[in-house]
């Protein structure tokens, strides 16, 4: 009897060093070209330059792999844009889609018709922006670590501040749930490490990601905080606008304009001091990779559980992990981003 | 001496006084409010919304309502952008003029379906809304109009002033505006056939049996107020350089509510360019200070908005029934 236990024990631990062994040694998956993946990417809206950019990415993804179904670039137009996703997502269910590729815009609105979809068999995959429960998501493609993008708003402020002084936030809308992500990253930076304890952030606000909106809330800024030095803008849209109501205002020496933003639409502002320093990451690579982990996904390569390694093409190896963001809920790791100044921003806008 | 005085005036009068309300509440919470600065933040921003007022006045005086105006803004805005990067040596008044030409040809899309087609205007408006946009993305490209690739002048244009007393600019942007809005303004008070816009509004038969073709006078009015979405285009693309396919999305809206502000009747046949002028400037007033205010939170805003929106209109309302009460009083 008592042999018998230990015995089993012995076994126990042996399967266990067994599976250590093979995670340990474990070859990155590899796509099998030329299978059938009929995918949708459904980006937040159509029509701007970063969404773009992620198509191209996967449309070479999908002509490497030589997928002989169909990738189809399908979104909502602007002023439809969360319940044109979630219309979208239900018809791509309906139709046998074998993956969608979603930029979430619709924050949890969207999770029942994620759930539907990966119940009729259609898997969903995030990008750029998850679904911020996780449900109906297999798993998240994250452009870069959330918890480092907090790191290097909070680092552009130091460096634009010169280590002290006060600025804010200027994001996108209250309920994007990859910028409020951001702004908490930045805001946990900012209370645990002793660097960053000159910089105070007086505030929050919201442009929608619309011009007139985003610039009139950015001189709000300025006429309500006196000793602002700072707009930090983690939004495409906001960055542009804030700089050009900063130029417009002749404020681009008292205040300057950091964040996220396009190196093609903030050029002239980073050359003429208005916005010295922002930071993006490739958009082309996320679409790639994107469409790599989801081809396998679709193919049965991969379960998209935690610990699967796959090879993606020029980009090389990722691996599943939990998405220490969101409980319960998975991601893929591309990252890095490029901080751009005068020095490069030039070359990377052309 | 109250007497003498038109219903109409007496609204404005009203309406003035909300305003006047609006402004003294916010002096009170903001520091350095009454400054030059908080004018020139406030009447530039302003400006972008008026020509759109403006136009969507016109429609409404017809018993219509233009709901794409945001769409043909935008289209404008990226189209302009487009040829002025193409040919930066276009003349100034030339691009001006063909963003109301833009504008108008758009405009004149609806005014064939609801004046001739029967369709309501709400209906037709709301499909252009959709189809417009559709077509700025499709047309666009993912293509984003840049500030620099545009030529200087334009993008200098917003710093521009006509003129300057003690820190209070006449900028550019808002003279044209302005200039858009008096134009329309003794066009519809002064011109008997103006007037037929007035008169197809208020009594569509009986407008017909004073031999009004109506059906050409709603034509008019939807052509106009794309004309004036697309100067309210070119006004946005001067101002914020940068345009994609979001530009312009939601002015529709903002110009409803300053025309009705503005005390123009939704039912048709009534409303003053004057009233919407200070319904444009109170709404914009309104929304402009509370990003100001130091102690209200963001998500709080709109609610507020929303609000003060509602308390300007009963202000209003009040006031212009009281001071006609006065009125029947002084007359006994």
């Amino acid at each position: 009897m008592k042999m018998k236990m230990i015995s089993g024990l012995m076994l126990g631990a042996g399967a266990l060093a067994g599976l250590m062994g093979s995670a340990v040694r474990a070859e990155p998956i590899q796509a099998t070209p030329g299978q059938e993946v009929n995918a949708v990417l459904l980006p937040k809206f159509l029509g701007i330059l970063p969404f773009d950019q992620a198509n191209r990415g996967a449309q070479e993804a999908a002509a490497e792999l030589g997928s002989t179904g169909k990738l189809q670039y399908i979104g909502p137009t602007p002023e439809n844009s969360a319940a044109g996703q979630i219309e979208m997502l239900t018809t791509a269910t309906t139709q046998k889609q074998h993956v969608v590729m979603l930029s979430n815009n619709a924050g949890d609105q969207i999770a029942p018709a994620a759930e539907a979809a990966a119940a009729a068999g259609t898997k969903v995959v995030t990008w750029d922006s998850p679904i911020p429960s996780g449900k109906g998501e297999s798993f998240f493609v994250a452009q870069v670590d959330f918890g480092s993008i907090g790191v290097v708003m909070a680092d552009m402020v130091y460096d634009l501040t010169g280590g002290a002084g006060e600025f804010a936030v200027l994001s996108a809308s209250p309920d994007a749930s990859n910028q409020n992500a951001w702004i908490e990253a930045m805001k946990t930076t900012l209370a645990t490490h002793a660097k960053y304890k000159d910089l105070k952030l007086d505030d929050v606000v919201y442009g929608n990601d619309q011009s007139e909106e985003s610039y009139n809330k950015a001189l709000g800024l300025v006429d309500k905080y006196p000793n602002l030095k700072v707009i930090m803008a983690p939004t495409t849209v906001g960055i542009v606008a804030a700089s050009k109501a900063m130029q417009d205002e002749n404020l681009c020496d008292k205040v300057k304009v950091s964040g996220l933003g396009l190196p093609a639409e903030m050029v002239s502002y980073t050359l003429n001091g208005c916005a010295p320093e922002f930071a993006l990451w490739s958009f082309v690579d996320l679409g790639y990779l994107t469409y790599y982990a989801s081809y396998m996904l679709a193919t049965g390569a991969i379960k998209g559980e935690v610990g699967e390694q796959i090879h993606a093409g020029r980009m090389g190896d990722y691996t599943i992990e939990a998405d220490p963001g969101r409980e319960g809920a998975r991601r893929i790791l591309m990252g890095p981003f490029t901080v751009y100044n005068k020095d490069n921003v030039e070359a990377a806008a052309k | 001496m109250i007497r003498a005085l038109h219903p109409q005036t007496l609204r404005l009068i009203a309406l003035g006084l909300a305003l006047l309300a609006v402004v003294l509440f916010f002096s009170t919470q903001i520091d350095n409010y009454l400054s030059p600065r908080m004018f020139n933040r406030i009447s530039t921003s302003a400006a972008v919304v008026l020509p759109v007022a403006v136009g969507q006045a016109i429609v409404v005086i017809t018993r219509n309502i233009d709901l794409s105006m945001g769409s043909i803004m935008g289209v404008v805005a990226y189209m302009v952008g487009e040829a002025l990067v193409l040919w930066p040596g276009l003349n100034p008044a030339l691009v001006i003029l063909m963003a109301m030409g833009l504008g108008a040809i758009a405009g004149s899309i609806n005014g064939i379906l609801v004046a001739w087609g029967r369709v309501p205007s709400i209906i037709v408006t709301l499909g252009t809304l959709a189809l417009f946009r559709t077509f700025l993305v499709e047309h666009g490209n993912a293509r984003t109009i840049t500030a620099d690739a545009l030529p200087r002048w334009l993008v200098d244009l917003p710093q521009m002033s006509l003129l300057s007393l003690g820190g209070l600019d006449l900028r550019v942007t808002v003279a044209l505006a302005l200039a858009a809005c008096l134009i329309v303004g003794l066009a519809l008070s002064r011109l008997r056939p103006a007037r037929k816009f007035y008169a197809v509004g208020s009594n569509p038969d009986a407008a017909l049996m004073a031999g009004i073709n109506s059906a050409r006078v709603v034509f008019l009015a939807f052509v106009i107020s794309g004309a004036l979405a697309g100067l309210g285009g070119f006004i946005f693309l001067a101002k914020f350089g940068n345009i994609t396919v979001v530009a312009g999305m939601g002015f529709e809206l903002k110009a409803v509510a300053a025309v009705v502000v503005g005390g123009v009747s939704i039912m048709g046949g009534s409303g003053t360019m004057l009233g919407v002028l200070i319904g444009t400037v109170l709404v914009d007033t309104i929304d402009n200070s509370l990003t100001r205010l130091p102690w209200l939170s963001e998500f709080w805003r709109d609610a507020l908005l929303g609000i003060l929106i509602m308390a300007a209109v009963t202000v209003d309302t009040l006031a212009s029934r009281s001071l006609n009460r006065l009125k029947r009083r002084g007359g006994e």
